[in-house]
């Protein structure tokens, strides 16, 4: 009874070097978040303003979106409306083609993944270059991110060495972190420096004010938005929060969680475009009006894109971003893909003990646990159950209805000890990978019950 | 009050004696404990698989069993938390109104929370790790949860304390995961037993000879994967420390 | 029907409970000594600080902290030790190669060890663009968190704003941390 998580999970933690390290990596990433989050004593109150500022601005939406227009358009930005990913290209690549934009600069954005819109640009000739150096050293190794903060967390700095020997003339066996780092500067430095346009993506947007805030650590997005004139700014809809107060509160909670830091580095604000520039903001729905018509999932869109949940997930550590089959792994992963497509998603949902630490971690308090339990139940009415937990639950179901029939399986099961192991452990017997069976009680507490042993 | 003691299914085929020591640890204390016969399952494996509703009959079997006594308490704390949590959303489904949900208590919780003893007949002298299973810690609160900013608590532990001889620690992953998942343990064996692995091996290095927890699901987890690999810890149902003199 | 409209019309659609806007009090944390607590924090993300002392000259400290700094821009009036104004140049891009960068701040936050920049000077490039940036901040203006951040926060003609906490850093490559990324490789908050 496998998905495709269970068959991909196996390979990635059947290499146990590779699986230790990135757990424990991951792990103290969760460390780090919990020292910070025990250094505010109001910790937990944020928690709650967070959650419930977000079910506020998510529940009026049109109202803030037009807020938000009205002020960013005054303030001199130009306001563009994407109702799924192929507009979103498409008004992308027109601003671009616009301004005859031949080099274009971007930092993370996990709304630009969504939209596919690398490949799209890439294919009418225009050259996009990833400025985050995680997603740089993606982009040259032509691979997918694997976490939604730390996208090369999977990738190990030897390997990093020699991608840059390769592509940008570093020294043959040079590994080290900080020489790597000083040369994709050197690199990138120049496509700042030659870009016609950039992109960013935004953590929030201030309906009372049209700002667009972005928070960063490396200064790539500020670069890029400061040396070529047009400024493209994209945002998924529920980025919306109501005033500059609210910010107060998720600004406090957002580097905290994602990588145990008091704030980012930058947390720039934008409310107009420079002095012979143009700044566009892109609104994107992209199937997120519809989460709104399902009040079970609903707080998903809650969600601040930290990476918290996965940092603390012990399946994701175990397993990695690539053994999911949405572009976002780990718990939010999970449930925005079901939202996207369940029945494309479904096999993630194996993926996960249903611990709930993912729900306890987040600032947000995204009840992610919780709606992977409720998503559990919905397969079997879109027909992706799985055939072998179906006939196993049935099976026990019938089991359980019937007192007689489970104490004289009660009263059997002493047999199954002494079976010859080849029958136990056969291949089908998923538990015994890594596990010896526990062995079935002489006489069941019913029985002894029964007979009046229990005193 | 009239208790009505819940033995979970797999403690019934597989670990009675942990029923047995729960049974005799709340009459120790005094209480009138009776055991409705015929007992199977609360529907959690079924329901955490997706099979919620196969889960109906039982609740309501459940319901019914249960239905003229005051408390309802079981050495489970998993199951307890289903009971809790599911079985008065699964029963809404037939407009059946739910007794048990309200009234329903993992042992460790309904002694230390409503009996209170300030001592117990319990000598154990060796070295334990508490194991904090998730339901327990993040459902029904027998501990602070790590990830909170919440000040720190363990009804574990203070059970634990009262036993003369005993010595507590807890692992540095204090409650992550072992990995069981119900389902999980099998659907995703892989990353099952690599979490199992961990959780025993971080139990391990506390020293402690024995891994004790208010869930048998989790002990019975971690003991498949301890004499799969013949490593040096036991596991106890913490209910078998605290009745261990009794 | 456009798409704005089109958006617009999905989420009245789909819209249930309307939530109710929160009251926005939080009993946030302060600091009976917010210069030692901002110092702590900025030293804790990469930074530096340095607390100018009665009588001592603010350029005479920075040109006596980095000796080796060729290329220095300021737009501050009380700046001499600069070998250029920014404010002169026509491109941003002129602005690359500049070793040390001079700019004022409007508040610091002690929590987190930030400063806020209402951009004030004609390249906002400016303040990323340099090898190493100091920040002159009044020791009086700091806030204790980030909702007094807010609440005294604006935006001016620039229409531009940002908080700078620190160097620029990253840990993308294997998790190992090094201050520098692409933005300023150190920084340092001149308090006075």
């Amino acid at each position: 009874m496998s998905t495709k998580h269970s068959i991909a999970a196996a390979k990635f933690v059947a290499n146990k070097k590779q699986a230790a390290w990135h757990n424990e990596t991951l792990w103290m990433v969760r460390a780090k978040r919990d020292k910070m989050s025990k250094d505010i004593p109001e910790w937990e109150q944020l928690r709650d303003l967070a959650c419930n500022i977000k079910l506020y601005s998510n529940s009026h939406l049109e109202e803030l979106l037009q807020e938000f227009e009205k002020n960013a358009t005054a303030n001199g930005a130009i306001v563009h409306w994407a109702k799924d990913a192929k507009e979103h290209n498409e008004i992308v690549l027109g601003i671009l083609r616009d301004h005859d934009v031949k080099h274009f600069v971007k930092s993370k954005s996990m709304l630009a993944e969504e939209c596919e819109l690398n490949p799209f640009l890439i294919e009418k000739g225009i050259e996009v270059v990833e400025t985050d150096l995680g997603e740089r050293i993606l982009q040259l190794m032509d691979v997918p991110p694997s976490h939604i903060v730390l996208p090369a967390i999977h990738i190990k700095r030897e390997q990093v060495g020699e991608l840059f020997e390769e592509k940008l003339g570093t020294e043959k066996g040079n590994s080290d972190p900080t020489y790597l780092t000083r040369a994709a500067r050197k690199h990138l430095r120049d496509k700042f420096l030659n870009a016609e346009a950039s992109m960013t993506g935004a953590n929030f947007a201030v309906a009372s004010t049209g700002d667009i805030v972005v928070c960063t650590n490396e200064g790539n997005a500020d670069m890029g938005t400061s040396c070529p004139k047009i400024h493209i700014a994209i945002m998924g809809m529920e980025k919306i929060v109501p005033d500059q107060e609210s910010l107060g509160v998720f600004t406090r909670l957002l580097a905290r969680s994602a990588t145990g830091q008091p704030v980012t580095s930058y947390t720039s604000h934008y409310r107009k475009p420079r002095e012979g520039g143009e700044f566009h903001i892109i609104i994107v729905d992209n199937g997120r009006s519809k989460i709104l018509g399902q009040p079970d999932h609903i707080k998903t869109l809650n969600c601040i894109r930290c990476g918290a949940c996965m940092n603390t997930c012990p399946v994701y550590r175990r397993s990695g971003g690539y053994s999911y089959t949405y572009f976002i792994p780990g718990p939010i992963g999970i449930n925005l893909g079901m939202l996207y497509s369940a029945t494309e998603y479904f096999d993630n949902l194996s993926a996960c003990s249903l611990c709930l630490s993912c729900s306890h971690v987040c600032p947000v308090k995204v009840d992610l646990g919780e709606q992977i339990y409720r998503w559990r139940q919905e397969m079997d009415k879109i027909g992706k159950a799985s055939k072998e937990k179906k006939v196993m639950s049935a099976g026990m179901k019938f089991l359980m209805e019937r007192p007689i029939l489970f104490n004289s399986a009660l009263w059997m099961s002493p047999v199954v000890n002494v079976l010859p192991r080849f029958i136990k452990y056969n291949f089908l017997n998923e538990w015994g990978k890594g596990r010896e069976l526990p062995e079935f009680a002489k006489e069941s507490f019913n029985e002894m019950w029964k007979k009046n042993k229990v005193k | 009050m009239k208790i009505g003691l819940f033995i979970p299914c797999y403690i019934n085929a597989i670990y009675p004696q942990v029923g047995v020591a729960s049974y005799r640890l709340l009459k120790s204390l005094g209480l009138e404990v009776d055991y409705p016969l015929d007992q199977t399952c609360c529907g959690q494996p079924m329901a955490n698989g997706g099979f919620e509703g196969e889960a109906l009959q039982l609740a309501k079997r459940f319901d019914n069993l249960f239905k003229d006594y005051d408390y309802i308490v079981g050495p489970s704390a998993s199951c307890v938390a289903f009971v809790k949590e599911n079985h008065a959303g699964i029963l809404a489904k037939e407009h059946h109104e739910c007794t048990s949900s309200g009234k329903i208590y993992d042992i460790c919780e309904f002694i230390h929370d409503v009996v209170k003893p300030t001592k117990l007949n319990a000598k154990f002298p060796h070295k334990v790790s508490i194991h904090n299973s998730c339901h327990g810690v993040r459902e029904l609160y027998l501990s602070s949860s790590s990830e909170m900013n919440v000040p720190y608590y363990s009804k574990l532990r203070d059970l634990l304390s009262l036993v003369e001889g005993v010595e507590i620690f807890e692992p540095s992953h204090v409650d992550e995961c072992c990995g069981f998942g119900g389902m999980f343990a099998i659907e995703e064996p892989e990353i099952s037993v690599c979490m199992g692995q961990d959780k025993v091996k971080d139990h391990i290095e506390t020293g402690a000879e024995y891994i004790t927890g208010a869930d048998s699901s989790c002990l019975m987890h971690m003991e498949g994967v301890i004499k799969r690999e013949k490593l040096p810890i036991k596991t106890i149902h913490i209910v078998e420390i605290l009745a261990s003199q009794l | 029907m456009n798409s704005k409209e089109l958006i617009l019309e999905s989420i009245r659609k789909h819209t249930q409970t309307k939530y109710e806007k929160p009251e926005l009090s939080v009993d946030a944390i302060t600091y009976p000594d917010k210069q030692a607590k901002f110092c702590e924090m900025l030293q804790f993300v990469g930074g530096e600080f340095l607390i100018l002392k009665e009588g001592e000259n603010l350029n005479e400290m920075i040109m006596r902290l980095n000796p080796e700094a060729k290329r220095i821009g300021s737009t501050l009036s009380y700046i001499t030790c600069n070998t250029f104004n920014p404010d002169e140049l026509e491109n941003s891009t002129e602005l690359n190669g500049t070793d040390l960068a001079i700019v004022e701040g409007l508040f610091g936050v002690a929590e987190n060890g930030a400063v806020w920049m209402d951009q004030n000077v004609k390249h906002k490039a400016l303040y990323f663009i340099s090898e190493k940036l100091i920040i002159v901040l009044d020791k009086n203006k700091l806030v204790n968190n980030m909702h007094e951040a807010y609440r005294q926060m604006e935006i001016g003609q620039y229409g531009f704003g940002v908080f700078i906490s620190g160097p620029s850093k990253t840990a993308d490559i294997e998790q190992a941390l090094v201050i520098g990324a692409h933005g300023p490789k150190g920084l340092m908050v001149i308090l006075k």
